[in-house]
C-alpha cells in the first residue's frame, strides 16, 4: 500500500513536472538574490552562505506544500483515501516521502552547485549537500501537519507559512550550523547528529499528526 | 520609603516608556473587549431572543416543547 | 451535585460573568500596590541605577506569555479530545491575551536592552525564544481566524498548539545552542541584577497582578465568544441548516 501511494504521487507529480521545476528555480533564484542584495566580497558571502541556502531551502519547500494534498482533496480521492482500512498513517507516510522526492531532493541536489557560487571549499559544499539531505525530511513532514490543517483554506500559503516557519526553526540552526561549522573548519557532527535525531523523531510523530489534521479538516 | 527619582537616573524615557507601551496594551484589550460584549449584547437584544442566559441545545435549561 | 452541567458553555456564562469583578478588582489594587513597591521601596541597582525598574512588568508579561501558551495549549487538547467546546472557547480566549503579554514582553526587553546594553534588539537565548512563541501565537490565532467551521476551528487549533507545546522545549535548546556558538563565552546579555528583597516582592505581586488580569479579561473574552457562538448557531437554525 505504501509503495502504491509513493508509486501514484510519483506519476501525477510527473505529469506536473513544471511544478517540480519552478520550486527549483525558485530557490536558485532566491539564493542568487541575496549576493546582488548584499555585495559580491568573497568572505562575506562565505560567511552568509550557510544561512542564506538554508533560508532559501526552507522557503522553496513552504511553497510547495501547498500541493501535497490539495489536489487529492480537490477532486474527492483524499475523502476515499480516508476511508479505506489502511492506517491513515501509512498513507499520510506515502504522501510525504513521494513529496520529498519531488520536491525537496532536487533542492538537495542542487544545494552543492549554488553553493560555489558562495566560494565554498568542496568539504563545505559536501556538508551543505549532507545537511540538506538529513535536514529537508524534517521540512516535509512538518509541513505536511500545516498542510493538512489548512486544507482548502483561503489565505493559501501565507497561512501554511505562519503555522510552519517558527517550527521549522531547530532543524534551521542546525542545519546551518552545521555548514558553519565547515566554513570555520570545526566539526560539524555535532550538529548533524542533532539534525538527524530530529528527522527521526518527526518521522515518528509527524505523520500521526497529519493523519489527524487531515480527518479534522475532512469532516 | 524613597521618593523616587522621576527621571530614573537618566533612564526615564526607557522607564517611562515601556510602562506607557504595556499600559496601552492593557487599556486596548480591555477597550476593544468592551466594545464587542457590548455589541453583541445589543445584537442579541435585538433578535428577540431571551437576554440571558444564552440557551444552547441540549442545555439544562432548555425547555423542551 | 452534577459539576458537569457547569462544561456547557451556555450554563457557565453567567458563572463567569459573576467571577470577573472578582478578579478584576484585586487585579488593578495589585497593579498598584507592584508598582508602589517597586518604585517607592526598592532601592536603586547598583549596576544598571534605575533602568533595571522596567523588569517588573517585563518579567511578569515573559512568564504570563510562556505560561498562558501551556495553559491554551491544555485547554485546547482537552477540549478535542473530550469533544468540550467550553474547553476549546477557553483556549481561543486565552491566545489573544497571551500573545499581548508577549508582544510587551518583547517591547520592554527592547526598551530595557537599550540603556543597558546599547541596542534595541539582541539576539540572546530569551528573547529569541520569545520572539519565536510570538510567531506560534500568530499561527494559533490566524489559523483559527481563517476557518468558518466553529468545530474545525478548535479541532485544528489542538492539534497546532499541542504541536507547538511539544517544541517549544526543542526550539528553546535549539536557540540556547545557536546563541551560544555565536557569542562565545562573553557576558549573558539582559541579566538580572543581583534581587534584593524589596524589588523580589514587587516581581510577584506584578506577577500575582497580571495572572488575575488574564483571568478577569480571559473571562470577558469567553463570554464574547459564547455570545458569537450561540448567535450564529440560531442564525443557521433559522435558516433551516
Amino acid at each position: 500500500m505504501l509503495r502504491w501511494i509513493v508509486w501514484r504521487d510519483l506519476m501525477l507529480a510527473w505529469r506536473r513536472r513544471a511544478d517540480m521545476l519552478s520550486t527549483v528555480f525558485f530557490f536558485v533564484i532566491v539564493v542568487s538574490l541575496f549576493p546582488l542584495g548584499i555585495g559580491p566580497e568573497t568572505q562575506l558571502l562565505r560567511t552568509i552562505a550557510p544561512g542564506v541556502v538554508w533560508v532559501a531551502a526552507l522557503l522553496a519547500s513552504m511553497l510547495s506544500l501547498g500541493r501535497l494534498f490539495a489536489n487529492d482533496y480537490q477532486d474527492g480521492t483524499l475523502e476515499q483515501l480516508l476511508l479505506t482500512p489502511q492506517p491513515l498513517f501509512l498513507v499520510v507516510l506515502g504522501k510525504t516521502f513521494a513529496h520529498w522526492i519531488v520536491a525537496e531532493l532536487p533542492l538537495v541536489l542542487i544545494a552543492p552547485l549554488v553553493g560555489v557560487q558562495f566560494d565554498l571549499s568542496r568539504e563545505t559544499l559536501w556538508i551543505l549537500f549532507l545537511s540538506l539531505l538529513v535536514g529537508t525530511p524534517v521540512l516535509s513532514l512538518i509541513g505536511s501537519v500545516g498542510a493538512a490543517l489548512t486544507l482548502g483554506l483561503r489565505g493559501g500559503g501565507v497561512l501554511i507559512s505562519l503555522l510552519v516557519l517558527p517550527l521549522y526553526i531547530p532543524a534551521l540552526i542546525f542545519g546551518a550550523g552545521a555548514v558553519e561549522a565547515s566554513v570555520m573548519g570545526t566539526s560539524p557532527s555535532a550538529h548533524l547528529s542533532l539534525l538527524g535525531a530530529f528527522a527521526i523523531v518527526s518521522l515518528l510523530f509527524s505523520p500521526w499528526a497529519t493523519a489527524a489534521a487531515l480527518r479534522i479538516s475532512l469532516e | 520609603m524613597n521618593w523616587p527619582d522621576l527621571s530614573m537616573g537618566g533612564y526615564g524615557f526607557y522607564v517611562w516608556g515601556s510602562y506607557i507601551a504595556s499600559l496601552i496594551f492593557f487599556v486596548w484589550e480591555v477597550v476593544s473587549l468592551k466594545q464587542r460584549k457590548k455589541a453583541l449584547t445589543q445584537q442579541q437584544q435585538q433578535s428577540s431572543k431571551p437576554v440571558s442566559p444564552p440557551v444552547l441545545r441540549g442545555s439544562i435549561n432548555e425547555t423542551t416543547s | 451535585m452534577n459539576i458537569y452541567k457547569y462544561a456547557s458553555p451556555a450554563m457557565f456564562y453567567p458563572i463567569a460573568g459573576k467571577l470577573i469583578p472578582w478578579f478584576a478588582i484585586p487585579a488593578a489594587l495589585l497593579f498598584a500596590t507592584g508598582l508602589f513597591v517597586g518604585f517607592f521601596i526598592a532601592p536603586t541597582d547598583f549596576q544598571q541605577g534605575d533602568a533595571y525598574r522596567i523588569i517588573f512588568i517585563h518579567v511578569p508579561a515573559a512568564w504570563m506569555g510562556m505560561f498562558l501558551y501551556v495553559l491554551m495549549a491544555i485547554y485546547a487538547g482537552i477540549g478535542w479530545a473530550f469533544n468540550a467546546r467550553l474547553s476549546s472557547m477557553m483556549a481561543s480566549s486565552l491566545a489573544i491575551t497571551g500573545a499581548m503579554f508577549t508582544a510587551i514582553s518583547l517591547i520592554t526587553g527592547a526598551f530595557w536592552g537599550k540603556p543597558t546594553w546599547g541596542t534595541w534588539w539582541v539576539w540572546d537565548a530569551r528573547m529569541t525564544s520569545t520572539l519565536i512563541l510570538l510567531f506560534l501565537y500568530i499561527g494559533f490565532i490566524s489559523l483559527q481566524a481563517a476557518i468558518d467551521d466553529a468545530r474545525r476551528a478548535d479541532r485544528a487549533g489542538a492539534v497546532l498548539a499541542l504541536v507547538g507545546v511539544i517544541n517549544v522545549p526543542i526550539i528553546y535548546f535549539s536557540v540556547q545552542w545557536w546563541n551560544t556558538l555565536h557569542q562565545g563565552a562573553t557576558i549573558r546579555l539582559l541579566q538580572k541584577p543581583t534581587i534584593r528583597g524589596s524589588m523580589l516582592a514587587a516581581l510577584l505581586i506584578m506577577l500575582a497582578a497580571c495572572w488575575l488580569y488574564s483571568v478577569a479579561v480571559v473571562l470577558i473574552r469567553l463570554r464574547c465568544i459564547i455570545l458569537e457562538r450561540e448567535q450564529s448557531a440560531s442564525r443557521f437554525a433559522e435558516v433551516g441548516v
